[in-house]
């Protein structure tokens, strides 16, 4: 495949040329098969000596059709395939999509459910934040802090092991609730990790911020202003590193963040550092965010009690005709929302995240869009990459931190 | 948030914007979660330009949807959509633009760059083409697709697939065995689902298409 020049701006070669001694530009390919580029993005990039001329992504190689798949489904089973996009922040999109359906639904999601879908939610954005660190940092040749980070999102998993049964692509959220409640172990575990988890960040924290190699690495690195940021479309804590305090959690509340007591790290120098260290910090408050909501966690019921919504309760369907018509009807079918469209942003851990749903009156959704973060992020990789060096193009794509099943869909 | 069915309150930046929007010839639809101005084509750019200068500062979105198999949809078959959010004010706004098949539509990553990888998905998933983009080109799917995957007539599972072992998967005899009407290439027939009386179900057989052979096999 050839990459058309055009469009591009005119990329001028260096003025250092003496003599008869002349450059070129280089065109050299990297990925798709490559440890740094965290899953199979393709880069074709134009190096002008060590310095990068033009970058040019080609995406595509794990393009699974999620969207058409969804307009195959019912409401509910969307929910098997919304967690397989970003794998690694999966609970963020399970929440981004059954959040879209309610609102077309009206469904009335109790507060333990809220609560939970917070707890989760925030825990994989721990996770998803150190599986950033330990491979961002393994980019840049330290090889110890991967271990440490996959030793604490280790005991993560196997907390949402314990509550949904597996270790990844949950499906735990359902339309109006949950599909179930969280065993008895889950406080206990949950608590145990938040008392835990801040002395690991403190040992991460000697580990590389005061690591003279990786703050040399990062420090005025892939500078991205806010204005190019805005310009490229960029969200989550990339931007929020380019100093735009944009985090949906706080701008647009939903799922009761507007009830708990945190901040918003945000940091101006818009370098490859500041990237770090948003995030850094960004799972310090997510942990302020899990005790909170642990705290105030009640007994309630998990679902809508809505029939139209939700399952009768198993026991009923051996007592109630009623109980088992509806049964009948949402396996058979599912629901109908109403017609019309709907559109919840989230906040990722990679950015703005959002379904947006358009009903038919169906049982299906008749077009499903989803605006996923890794794939707009990725466009700001020319911002941060274009004549900086080509060693700094790996730092740099590691602080985007594209998932790639997020960007191909 | 809103209750179902009353429309989405105009914040007070949606309501000068809307108003310089109808000036070029938008028409504001408001839906129970959404605001949303229709305009015409010719104009996406400028609408975008002013949109972005009084204030709506971030480009969260440009899809397209197919109206197709809408039912009762009137108008044009695609409409390209673009979300817009406002960070000060905490606003969004969607712009749309009903187009057909045919129509290109300018292009408006002139007027913001974020729009250069929303455009081409567009253009690859749906076929529409944008006029004035700098790198049109396919963005999700292989070279080889032949098609735009996200329209409401692409067939699906009608690509005929060779396996290794020189099995050949035909659409008809496989879309035979989907519906119970063969055995197709699993032996499993799908038949009356429960509830539903077994006369009741009386698919037609799928008729082989010229050039199927071996997935008729499997017939019993």
């Amino acid at each position: 495949m050839t990459v058309k020049p055009a469009g591009y701006q005119a990329v001028t070669l260096s003025e250092e040329r003496t003599g008869d001694f002349e450059t070129k530009l280089m065109r050299i390919n990297v990925g798709p098969q490559h440890p740094s580029t965290h899953g199979v993005l393709r880069l074709v990039v134009d190096l002008d000596g060590e310095r990068i001329a033009r970058i040019s992504p080609v995406i595509g190689y794990l393009h699974t059709g999620f969207e058409k798949t969804m307009e195959h489904r019912t409401y509910q089973q969307v929910v098997t395939y919304s967690n397989r996009m970003d794998y690694v922040h999966s609970f963020g999109h399970d929440l981004a999509y059954v959040l879209s359906a309610e609102q077309l639904m009206a469904a009335r999601v109790p507060e333990r459910a809220q609560r939970i879908r917070v707890i989760l939610t925030e825990l994989n954005r721990i996770a998803s934040h150190l599986v950033f660190f330990g491979t961002g940092i393994l980019d840049m040749g330290a090889l110890t802090l991967f271990f440490y980070t996959m030793r604490e999102r280790e005991q993560l998993l196997d907390i949402f092991e314990s509550v949904t049964g597996v270790r990844m692509n949950f499906g735990y959220f359902r339309v109006g609730g949950l599909y179930q409640d969280v065993p008895e172990s889950f406080e206990h575990d949950v608590r145990a990790f938040i008392r835990s988890f801040p002395k690991m960040l403190d040992q991460y924290s000697a580990l590389f911020a005061k690591n003279d190699i990786f703050v040399n690495r990062t420090t005025g690195v892939g500078v991205i202003p806010a204005e190019r940021a805005l310009e490229d479309g960029l969200t989550g804590p990339s931007l929020r590193a380019s100093g735009v305090p944009l985090d949906f959690r706080k701008a647009q509340p939903y799922s009761g963040y507007e009830d708990y007591d945190f901040d918003v790290p945000v940091s101006t120098a818009g370098d490859a550092h500041a990237r770090f260290e948003v995030r850094f910090q960004e799972m310090r408050e997510s942990l302020k965010i899990v005790e909170q909501a642990l705290d105030r966690l009640e007994p309630g019921p998990v679902r809508d009690p809505d029939r139209r919504i939700s399952l009768p309760p198993r026991s009923e369907l051996e007592t109630s005709m009623e109980a088992v018509i509806f049964h009948f009807k949402l396996v058979t079918e599912g629901f109908h929302p109403p017609r019309g469209s709907a559109y919840v942003a989230t906040e990722s851990a990679r950015g703005e995240l959002g379904y947006y749903l358009v009903s038919d009156g169906g049982s299906m959704p008749y077009r499903v869009k989803v605006r996923v973060p890794s794939l707009v992020n990725l466009q700001s990789l020319e911002s941060a990459c274009v004549g900086g060096l080509f060693a700094d193009m790996v730092v740099n794509i590691a602080t985007m931190d594209p998932v790639m099943g997020d960007v191909d869909k | 948030m809103t209750t179902e069915g009353a429309a989405t309150p105009l914040g007070p930046l949606s309501e000068r914007v809307v108003e310089a929007l109808g000036a070029l010839g938008g028409r504001l639809e408001r839906e129970p979660f959404e605001v949303r101005v229709v305009l015409p084509a010719r104009v996406i750019v400028d609408a975008v330009r002013t949109a972005r200068a009084a204030g709506f500062d971030l480009l969260s979105d440009v899809f397209a949807i197919d109206w197709l198999r809408y039912p009762g949809h009137q108008g044009p078959r695609f409409s390209v959509d673009y979300n817009l959010y406002s960070i000060e004010h905490g606003e969004r706004l969607f712009l749309r633009v009903d187009v057909d098949e045919d129509e290109p539509v300018p292009s408006i990553t002139g007027a913001w760059k974020a729009a250069t990888f929303l455009e081409r998905e567009v253009y690859d998933m749906f076929g529409l083409r944008f006029s004035g983009h700098p790198d049109l080109r396919k963005i999700h799917t292989p070279e080889d697709l032949e098609g735009h995957p996200l329209r409401k007539d692409f067939p699906l599972g009608e690509t005929p697939t060779l396996f290794n072992d020189g099995r050949f998967l035909d659409p008809a005899a496989f879309r035979a065995g989907m519906i119970g009407a063969s055995g197709g290439l699993t032996g499993w027939v799908g038949g009356a689902r429960k509830g539903v009386v077994a006369e009741q179900v009386d698919p037609a057989p799928a008729a082989p298409r010229p050039g199927a052979t071996r997935g008729d096999e499997g017939e019993r």
